[in-house]
C-alpha cells in the first residue's frame, strides 16, 4: 500500500514554475531516493508535504488521508517529519532539550509532558549522539548537528521519514556511517524519502530512484537503471556529474 | 542527568557567555570563599529543590537565600519602611505585575508588543466606566473580574489578527492599538471623561492603614509572579521561548506555534488586567495620560529590559529596580521628575547595550557561578 502519494503536483512562485504536473508514489517499507540537478525542484516538493509552502495545482495524500492544505505541525502530527537541509536547532536548549521540544504535545494546558530522560536518551542513541545530550548545539561538529536534526526527526515518532540532502557536508567516513544508521531504520520498519542532487551516497541504500528534471518527472527505476538511463545522463551532462 | 537543570544551566551558561567572560575570573577567585558558604545553604535549598523545585526550577544555596531574603524583605517591609518606601513598593508591585504581563508574551516569544498598555489601561477603563456608567454602586466582586475579562478581550482582539503575521508587522499593529485607544478617549469623553478621564473609583490605598494596603497590593503580585513562574518553567514556556528562538523548528515538532502565540497573549492579559484594576483602585480613578499613552507601554518594557526578558523574575525585580530608583534613590538627590526619568532611560539604555541580559539574570547566575559546582 502507499504511504505517500504525491499526484499532479504543482508549484509556482509568481510566473516561475518550480515543480510541473510531478506524481510519485512511497510503499510501505521503502526507501526512496529522490534526485535531480540543483534546482529541479526537490526541497520544493518536500516544502509542499511538509505544508511549508501552498500547493498551486494537485493533491498529497499520506496513509489515504489528503494533507495537500495542511499545516505544518498537522503533517508532523500525522507521522510525517522532514530533516531539512539546513539545521536548525535552537542554539539556547541543550541537545536534550532540542530533543524534548519535538516530542512536546500540542497543547496550551499541558504543563507537563514530552519525553522522559530515558526515552530522549533513545532518540539520540538511535543516531549515536547519545554522548552529547548535555553539549549546547553550536558545539557539535557539523556531522553530529547533522544527526541531531534526524534525532529531533525521530523525536516525533514518524512513519514516514523525509530526508533532504542527509549527506551534505560530510566526508566519506561519516557518510558510509550515516547510510548505515539509515539501513537500521529501514530494519525498524520506516519508509523513508532521501533527497540528494547525486547518487553516491544513496546507490546502496535505496530501492528506487526517482529523478526529477526541471521540476518534471524524467525517470524511475532500481538505482542501477537508473545510472544507466540515458536521459538521466543527459540531464546531468547539462549541470554536472551523476 | 538531570535534564531539567542541565537545560536551564546550559541556558545560563551561554546567556551569561560574552559578558560575563570579563568578570569572570574575579569571580571564579571569590568561589573559594562563597562555595564553602553555598554548601553550607544547600541543604535548605534542597528542601525547596525536592518539594517544589520541580515547578519553579532549581536553585543553589545563594540563589535560594536571595530568594527567602526577598520575599521576606517584602512581606515585612510595613514594619521597617518608612512611608514613601511603602508607596514606591505599592506603585513597583502593580507595575512587576504589568512588567511580568508583558514578558510571558512579549519576552517570551519575542514577538515584542508596544501596546501592552491598552491591555492594563482598558481594564482600569472597564472598572472606572462601570462605576460611572452603569452603577456607582456596583462592588468590586463584579468590576474586577469584569475588568480582567476585558482586558482579555481586547486581547484577543488584537491576537488573532496580527499573531498570523510575523517581523515587525506585530509590533506595529499593537502599537497602533495604543494610538487608537488613546484618540478614542475624547470622541467618547461622555463615557470615558476624555481628557480628564474618571475619577470615582474606590481607592483602597488607606492612608491611616498603609500597613494592610500594601498587602492588597503586593499578595497580587506575588500571586501572579507564582501563576507566571509555573507556566514560564513549564512545556509551554519551553515552547513559548522556542518560538522566540525558532519557529519553523517548533512547527517542524508538531506544535501549533500561532496557536502557543496567541496563547501567550491570552496568558498576558491576565495580569495586565489585575494590574490595571490596581492601578485604577490606587488612584481612585483613570486618566489617558496614566493609563493608556503609549510611554506606558515603554516603562513596562523597560522594566523587563532592565530585570531580563523571558525570566518573569527578571522584570518583577526591573520593576522594583526602576520605581525605587525613580521615586527614592534619584527623589534623595532633589531631581524633578522629568530629570529623574532621563537619568533611568539613560540607564536602560546602557543595559541595553552592554547587559542585554539585564541585571537580575546576571545577578541569578553570578550567585550560581558563585556557588561553585555543585554537581
Amino acid at each position: 500500500m502507499s504511504v505517500l502519494e504525491v499526484e499532479n503536483l504543482t508549484k509556482k512562485f509568481g510566473g516561475l514554475v518550480a515543480v510541473d504536473d510531478f506524481s510519485f508514489e512511497v510503499d510501505e517499507g521503502e526507501i526512496v531516493g529522490l534526485i535531480g540537478p540543483n534546482g529541479s525542484g526537490k526541497s520544493t516538493v518536500f516544502n509542499c508535504i511538509m505544508g511549508i509552502y501552498g500547493v498551486t495545482e494537485g493533491s498529497i495524500r499520506f496513509n489515504g488521508d489528503d494533507i495537500t492544505d495542511d499545516s505544518t505541525h498537522q503533517v508532523v502530527n500525522k507521522g510525517l517529519s522532514r530533516v531539512s537541509q539546513e539545521s536548525n536547532p535552537i542554539d539556547s536548549m541543550s541537545v536534550a532539550g532540542n530533543i524534548k521540544l519535538f516530542t512536546l504535545p500540542n497543547s496550551i494546558v499541558s504543563l507537563r509532558g514530552g519525553a522522559t530522560q530515558e526515552e530522549i536518551y533513545e532518540y539520540a542513541a538511535r543516531i549515536d549522539i547519545e554522548d552529547d545530550l548535555q553539549e549546547m548545539p553550536d558545539e557539535l561538529p557539523h556531522a553530529d548537528v547533522r544527526r541531531l536534526e534526524i534525532a529531533k526527526a525521530l523525536a516525533t515518532e514518524p512513519e514516514l521519514l523525509l530526508l533532504d540532502e542527509p549527506f551534505a557536508g560530510m566526508n566519506q567516513a561519516e557518510i558510509g556511517e550515516l547510510a548505515a544508521q539509515i539501513e537500521r531504520f529501514r530494519e525498524e520498519g520506516m519508509t523513508m524519502v532521501v533527497v540528494d542532487h547525486n547518487m553516491g551516497g544513496l546507490m546502496g541504500l535505496v530501492d528506487r530512484v526517482v529523478v526529477l528534471n526541471n521540476g518534471d518527472f524524467l525517470a524511475s527505476g532500481t538505482p542501477e537503471e537508473i545510472a544507466e538511463d540515458d536521459a538521466v545522463q543527459e540531464a546531468y551532462l547539462a549541470g554536472e556529474g551523476l | 542527568m538531570s535534564s531539567e537543570t542541565g537545560r536551564s544551566s546550559g541556558i545560563a551558561s551561554r546567556i551569561s557567555g560574552a559578558a560575563g567572560r570579563a568578570g569572570g575570573a574575579a569571580l571564579d577567585r571569590l568561589t573559594t570563599v562563597t562555595g564553602p558558604i553555598n554548601r553550607v545553604l544547600q541543604p535548605l535549598a534542597n528542601v525547596y529543590n525536592r518539594l517544589i523545585g520541580g515547578y519553579f526550577g532549581e536553585m543553589n544555596g545563594l540563589q535560594f537565600v536571595l530568594v527567602v531574603g526577598t520575599l521576606v524583605g517584602l512581606l515585612t517591609a510595613p514594619f521597617w519602611g518608612n512611608y514613601a518606601l511603602i508607596q514606591a513598593m505599592i506603585a513597583a508591585s502593580i507595575w512587576a505585575i504589568l512588567a511580568m504581563g508583558w514578558d510571558i508574551q512579549s519576552g517570551y516569544t519575542g514577538y515584542i508588543s508596544f501596546g501592552h498598555s491598552v491591555l492594563s489601561g482598558g481594564a482600569g477603563y472597564t472598572t472606572a466606566m462601570l462605576i460611572h456608567n452603569v452603577n456607582p454602586e456596583l462592588p468590586m466582586l463584579v468590576t474586577i473580574p469584569v475588568s480582567v475579562l476585558a482586558a482579555l478581550g481586547i486581547g484577543l482582539l488584537i491576537a488573532l489578527p496580527s499573531l498570523r503575521l510575523s517581523g515587525p508587522y506585530f509590533s506595529l499593529i499593537t502599537f497602533v492599538a495604543v494610538l487608537i485607544f488613546y484618540r478614542m478617549m475624547n470622541p467618547l469623553s461622555e463615557y470615558t471623561g476624555g481628557e480628564t478621564g474618571l475619577a470615582g473609583v474606590e481607592k483602597i490605598f488607606d492612608i491611616t492603614e498603609p500597613v494592610q494596603s500594601y498587602y492588597l497590593f503586593l499578595l497580587p503580585m506575588l500571586a501572579v509572579a507564582v501563576a507566571l513562574l509555573i507556566v514560564a518553567r513549564s512545556n509551554i514556556g519551553l515552547i513559548l521561548l522556542a518560538i522566540r528562538e525558532n519557529e519553523s523548528a517548533v512547527e517542524a515538532a508538531g506544535i501549533n506555534a500561532t496557536k502557543f502565540k496567541i496563547w501567550s497573549f491570552m496568558l498576558s492579559s491576565i495580569p495586565m488586567g489585575i494590574g490595571g484594576v490596581l492601578l485604577a483602585h490606587r488612584f481612585g480613578g483613570v486618566d489617558p495620560g496614566s493609563f493608556i499613552v503609549v510611554d506606558n507601554s515603554i516603562e513596562m518594557i523597560a522594566m523587563a529590559v532592565v530585570g531580563g526578558m523571558g525570566s518573569i523574575l527578571g522584570p518583577l525585580g526591573g520593576a522594583f529596580f526602576i520605581i525605587l530608583m525613580e521615586d527614592i534613590v534619584l527623589h534623595a538627590f532633589g531631581l524633578d521628575a522629568q530629570l529623574r526619568w532621563a537619568i533611568l532611560w539613560i540607564i536602560v539604555l546602557l543595559i541595553l547595550v552592554f547587559a542585554r541580559q539585564g541585571l537580575f539574570r546576571k545577578l541569578w547566575y553570578g550567585l550560581e557561578r558563585l556557588g561553585g559546582d555543585r554537581r
